[in-house]
């Protein structure tokens, strides 16, 4: 039996790109068990009928979205170096999932109250003027429904958006927004497209974007969070 | 990558299209000469699980200038949206599109996968027909367990690899680099056509008879063999094994390391195709076994490793190997299972030892319901030996068992219907009669497919039942069953009886498929596509009868369409075992007693048969 403390908690930042940003949580959950085995990282296994290492993610990420900045926590039976862990997983990710730091957190996921996502938009129509038009459709109201549970929810996202900017350049428009990270309040970059889409339809029509999460806030939505 | 974000946010599983896994090989494409696309005819879930092309994409990619990639059969979702946007097949390694590569290869591991390899070809922009492609398309070679009779797909593949193909890739890839060095696409192929294994159909024009059957088949060329023999690796510790596999992102079917234990089977089961394509047997030892399997898990990071061979428990050394394997898998988490135990293996000892048999499901197999319909079958297992080993299960606290079943065997009665009742009824007796049993009720599941009469076992020659006499033998045990207890699950009659259309098919039916591929039909496994209406239709537009293939007795004296392959079993020991089926006899396991069946001749180091003079 292994006790309390001989358990160390350890936070991974990590980025996740390419392919793998179209792998949900739950696969993304499979990938890092295998790559613990693979890496012979001394985690710690839950006791009981079946085994198995515990971890939590920090945000949910929608499927299609890559990140600069993701964060797991991890449960060690030893206390490594952060730079050690870094190595070892790093020689065990595959290549488009990339820690960038790990050590001993003294925060809480629950701490994070904003996130930073850039959009890339790719559409005929890219121009400054349109730039423009999409920062006026973020103006005012933001009325969306939202899915859940419970079914269908009219909601005003509006309060939970937060420094939008857009800008021109090389025939791409390069959209950023801080959007809220709440319990409740957590607002899917989505729910900013399809907003943008019923507002300009002609525009978005043939568009094609990315979407990146890249930076975590705490609650003032101005100190990076670690 | 070459599929639109917006496309790839739309589609259901997008993992399936992505690539990017851990293991995945990625090479400089200034220095590779060949390029490979191994694609399986199914989707990304189904193909990523398949043990043949994880051991053959390991093969190729070691070859320092060859770039073996993998490709699927898209879901429909995405195929839509690859037709609305003009966006060809392509290999997910590279993205590159299917066209541009040198040889692309298909596993063919079930009839109904033919029209998704028309379709993945089609959605490839690759002429379907072998004749219909030049020096600027792909040589298009098919494999797998169908190719020993694959002569419906005659007309679209240039060559089919008869067997194992461990050394085969690597000789087609010799070959083919004499053809890209210079050489005409008929040269190549006739060239190709003298490799050990190696069938081409277009080296040969068949005759038929006035009455549809097969006249003979003619080579086109003095040097081309009458017989293509099957390939066979010679020793399975020497013969290559991946170290590494490609770790899916997504849940696969067979999510987990699949260990080979051994090829062949010392059973012969008359109806069971593998048992006796797979001949002779030969075993891996326990050293290398053992091996293989801890390099796979250090390096894969899974935690099951799954024994596979077509009866696990025959394994000469099944204890040994558990115990040297168990030695350091329960330290690591590691969880080991054994599919398909015989009754005869299921033992107490055995359920202590493995987790996985401890807390799945058990299934055996009596394949039919009386003792007189299993001796003609020649499964050779008792009542008793099954109900010893559901005592055995009940006493270790499992309630429920599943039993495999086949209707529609040769001399199937209604009795032997009963008989899988009775047998049932026997099995839920038996859980009373176990005093450890669990306070609950029990239940036994029924699984039964159809007969459907395979190329190279003793019953080849058989007729499958018509439709509608398969689909009153379901209702009749339907309409038998009174007890809750017992549930009865059947296969689609229609799934099997066009199956059984093409395992024993002949070239003519190339024009069915040609028309199944026109009409866009594809993934034809999968219940919610298969539209025996439409098939039957594509049948009538080309004019052939399918009872002709399907339910019709093939007489022993007739030329076989698969004739034209050497399997090592010989027509001669199958004949023999048809008529010892028809008289009920049964045939001991290869164990006990070498029945002759001829598979030694193809030599290799195996573990039962008697050396023959010509094998080395
Ligand atoms: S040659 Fe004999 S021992 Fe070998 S597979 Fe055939 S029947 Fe079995």
């Amino acid at each position: 039996m292994v006790s309390e403390d001989e358990r160390f908690e350890l936070r991974v930042k990590f980025t996740k790109k390419g392919g793998l940003k179209y792998i949900s949580h739950l696969d993304l959950a499979r990938t890092v068990r295998s790559a613990f085995l693979r890496a012979r990282l001394p985690v710690w296994y839950t006791l009981g009928f079946n085994p198995h290492p515990k971890f939590n993610f920090s945000l949910p990420l929608s499927v299609g979205t890559s990140s600069e900045c993701e964060f797991m926590d991890i449960m060690l039976t030893e206390k490594l170096d952060g730079s050690k862990v870094t190595e070892m997983l790093n020689a065990a990710f595959p290549p488009d999932l990339r820690v960038t730091d790990a050590y001993y957190p003294t925060t809480k996921f629950s701490q994070i109250g904003w996130a930073e996502y850039e959009l890339d938009i790719t559409s005929p129509y890219a121009s400054d003027e349109l730039a423009g038009r999409i920062l006026d459709a973020l103006d005012g109201d933001i009325n969306i429904v939202k899915k859940s549970k419970s079914g269908m929810k009219p909601m005003n996202i509006a309060p939970y958006v937060r420094n939008a900017s857009c800008t021109f350049a090389d025939g791409k428009l390069i959209f950023r927004v801080l959007l809220s990270c709440g319990e409740n309040t957590f607002v899917n970059p989505k729910y900013l497209i399809d907003h943008l889409e019923e507002a300009l339809p002609t525009e978005f029509a043939d568009a094609d974007y990315t979407t990146c999460r890249t930076q975590v806030y705490y609650d003032d939505g101005v100190t990076v969070f670690t | 990558m070459r599929i639109p974000e917006k496309i790839l946010k739309k589609v259901e599983k997008p993992g399936r299209y992505v690539g990017g896994e851990w293991g995945q090989v990625i090479k400089d494409k200034k220095d590779v000469n060949v390029r490979f696309a191994f694609c399986f005819p199914d989707t990304y879930e189904i193909g990523m699980s398949n043990l043949g092309v994880r051991i053959l994409y390991d093969i190729m990619n070691k070859i320092p200038d060859v770039w073996c990639e993998r490709a699927y059969a898209p879901w429909t979702d995405m195929e839509d949206y690859m037709r609305a946007n003009d966006i060809p097949l392509w290999a997910i390694e590279s993205s590159d599109e299917l066209r541009e590569f040198d040889i692309v290869g298909f596993t063919l591991q079930y009839e109904l996968c033919y029209t998704s390899v028309l379709n993945m070809l089609n959605l490839a922009k690759i002429p379907l027909l072998s004749a219909d492609r030049g020096a600027d398309s792909p040589i298009v070679v098919c494999g797998g367990p169908c190719a020993y009779n694959a002569e419906p797909m005659a007309d679209f593949v240039d060559i089919f690899i008869i067997g194992e193909g461990e050394y085969a890739m690597t000789d087609l890839i010799d070959e083919y680099r004499k053809y890209k060095s210079g050489m005409s696409k008929e040269d190549f192929l006739h060239e190709a056509a003298k490799i050990e294994g190696f069938y081409v159909p277009s080296m040969y024009t068949v005759e038929y008879n006035p009455d549809g059957t097969i006249k003979r088949y003619v080579p086109k060329y003095d040097d081309v063999p009458m017989k293509i023999k099957k390939r066979i690796v010679a020793d399975m510790d020497k013969s290559p094994f991946p170290e590494n596999l490609v770790m899916p992102y997504i849940e696969t079917v067979q999510d987990r390391i699949v260990l080979e234990v051994y090829r062949g089977c010392i059973r012969g089961c008359r109806f069971c195709q593998a048992g006796m394509t797979y001949r002779p047997v030969r075993e891996k030892t326990v050293e290398t076994l053992n091996e293989q399997a801890k390099k796979l898990a250090e390096n894969t990071g899974y935690d099951e490793i799954t024994l596979s061979s077509l009866s696990i428990s025959d394994y000469s050394c099944i204890d040994h190997l558990t115990d040297e394997m168990l030695k350091w898998t329960d330290d690591r988490k590691i969880s080991l299972s054994l599919p398909s135990l015989r009754v005869n293996s299921f033992t107490k000892e055995l359920m202590d030892k493995i987790s996985t048999v401890r807390t799945g499901g058990i299934t055996f197999a009596p394949e039919a319901g009386t003792q007189r319909l299993r001796d003609v079958i020649n499964k050779n297992i008792t009542k008793e030996e099954l109900l010893r080993a559901c005592h055995v299960a009940f006493a270790g606290g499992k309630t429920q068992v599943k039993l495999y079943f086949m209707q529609g065997l040769p001399t199937e009665t209604d009795e032997d219907l009963d008989g899988i009742l009775e047998l049932s009824r026997d099995v839920i007796e038996e859980f009373y009669h176990t005093p450890e049993r669990m306070k609950r009720t029990p239940q036994v599941t029924l699984s039964t497919a159809c007969f459907i009469p395979k190329p190279f076992t003793p019953f080849q020659w058989e007729a499958q039942c018509d439709y509608d006499e398969l689909i009153r033998r379901q209702r009749y045990v339907v309409s038998q069953n009174n007890d809750r207890r017992i549930k009865y699950n059947y296969h689609n009659a229609a799934v099997s009886r066009i199956e059984a259309v093409f395992a024993r098919g002949d070239r003519k039916l190339c024009a069915v498929l040609s028309e199944a591929a026109r009409r866009g039909m594809r993934l034809d496994s999968w219940e919610e596509f298969f539209d025996y209406e439409q098939w039957l239709d594509v049948f009538a537009a080309v004019g052939i009868d399918p009872a002709f293939y399907a339910n019709r007795e093939f007489g022993e004296d007739e030329w076989l369409p698969w004739d034209v392959i050497d399997v090592g079993v010989s027509k001669e020991f199958l004949l023999r075992e048809r008529h010892n089926a028809h008289a009920g006899k049964t045939t001991v396991s290869c164990a006990e007693k070498c029945s002759g069946c001829g598979a030694n001749k193809l030599g290799g180091e195996c573990t039962w048969c008697p050396k023959t003079k010509d094998s080395n």
